[in-house]
């Protein structure tokens, strides 16, 4: 019997929220690392894309993005408060960052927030949440250098260091050689 | 007749130097600083890789390079010192016919020479030469082999490990194989 209430009690919501979705507009937010390294100093790209999974318009969308301390991250290019006034049903909008990271170390990518009004006469405003990209490390810039830069310079002022060093006894030992080098006997 | 002994014996002690000479593995004062010197420079070399290439902190990691440059700078001296004495004998083999015609020659016009002097001199030059030789060819010859290895070492076989492992343990690897290798009889 109470297994029987339950099973009513749900379908009654879905009855409901399924009427429902027709009229009203329903956003799905991702945040996205598109970084495939995260590394002190160098840039570090952030993508933000809403769905609207919803039967009509979304209105008065605000995307505020707050995880991201100032001491911790300076802001490139872009913006961390977007606003879209529309977003039509059946459609989507992405939005990009680029920030640099400041520190190296694990940093958590929470989720930012999104608000938006489902319908024209909504009373307040619907707020949810970008999905969270998680646990990230960033890699101090030393480390990174020493990994992947090709340090030709560098290269090249090791090999001019060290040809005195090799250049200048071959040169006397040569020398001395063909000074006193028994000359090889002629073919007859 | 105690005095021409003693001319005939100190005549033979100048001989006898210039073998003992010969054969010692001992090296003559200038000699010695062409090759403390010589080592100095190659042991400090690769400090520059390791700061700009594998980004340690010169200040940090002061200590550690010094020592890892006394230390290679010893055995790369000491590898230094065996090749000369292992390859001397060898050229002096080669070079005595030249250095022979050539002292022969110079000393042609000279009557006044005795040839026991002449033979001395001849002798004296032939191991000038070798000595020279020896010296300049051992420092370039273990100065390459030196270069390899650190490299070989540092990129290849240590890469992964942490730059002051990899510093300490390229560098005495090298320096440490160098004067293995010197120590054979070839």
């Amino acid at each position: 019997k109470e297994k029987l209430l339950v099973l009513a009690v749900l379908i009654s919501f879905a009855g409901y929220s399924l009427s429902e979705e027709e009229n009203v507009a329903r956003l799905l937010a991702s945040k996205n690392v598109l970084n495939q390294y995260l590394v002190e100093g160098r840039d570090l790209t952030v993508q933000y894309t809403i769905f609207n999974i919803g039967g009509s318009a979304a209105l008065d969308v605000n995307l505020k993005e707050e995880s991201f301390p100032e001491q911790d991250f300076e802001v490139v290019k872009g913006n961390l408060n977007v606003k879209w006034e529309r977003i039509a049903p059946g459609t989507n909008v992405s939005h990009v960052v680029v920030l640099r990271p400041l520190q190296f170390g694990y940093f958590n990518f929470t989720a930012a927030e999104v608000s938006y009004k489902p319908s024209e006469n909504a009373a307040s405003a619907v707020v949810g949440f970008t999905s969270a990209p998680g646990e990230g490390g960033i890699v101090g810039s030393k480390d990174f250098d020493r990994k992947f830069s090709p340090h030709v310079l560098d290269w090249l002022v090791f090999a001019i260091m060290t040809l005195p060093s090799l250049t200048i006894p071959f040169l006397l030992f040569y020398r001395s050689k063909s000074r006193y080098d028994t000359p090889k006997p002629k073919k007859n | 007749m105690s005095s021409k002994k003693d001319k005939a014996q100190k005549s033979l002690t100048k001989e006898e130097e210039l073998l003992l000479q010969d054969f010692s593995r001992n090296v003559s004062t200038k000699s010695s600083a062409l090759f403390y010197g010589n080592a100095l420079i190659v042991s400090a070399i690769p400090i520059w890789l390791f700061w700009r290439i594998h980004q340690m902190d010169l200040y940090q990691s002061g200590i550690l390079f010094a020592v890892g440059t006394l230390v290679s700078t010893y055995l790369v001296a000491f590898a230094y010192k065996n090749v000369k004495f292992v390859l001397k004998h060898k050229i002096a083999q080669k070079r005595e016919d030249a250095v022979t015609r050539e002292m022969t020659k110079k000393f042609s016009d000279d009557k006044k020479m005795t040839r026991k002097e002449r033979d001395e001199r001849i002798l004296w030059k032939k191991n000038e030469v070798a000595d020279y030789e020896a010296t300049t060819f051992s420092i370039f010859y273990n100065n390459a082999f030196y270069l390899v290895l650190l490299i070989l070492c540092s990129f290849y076989v240590l890469k992964n490990f942490s730059p002051m492992f990899n510093y300490l343990m390229s560098v005495g690897l090298a320096a440490g194989l160098l004067a293995l290798f010197s120590t054979s009889n070839k």
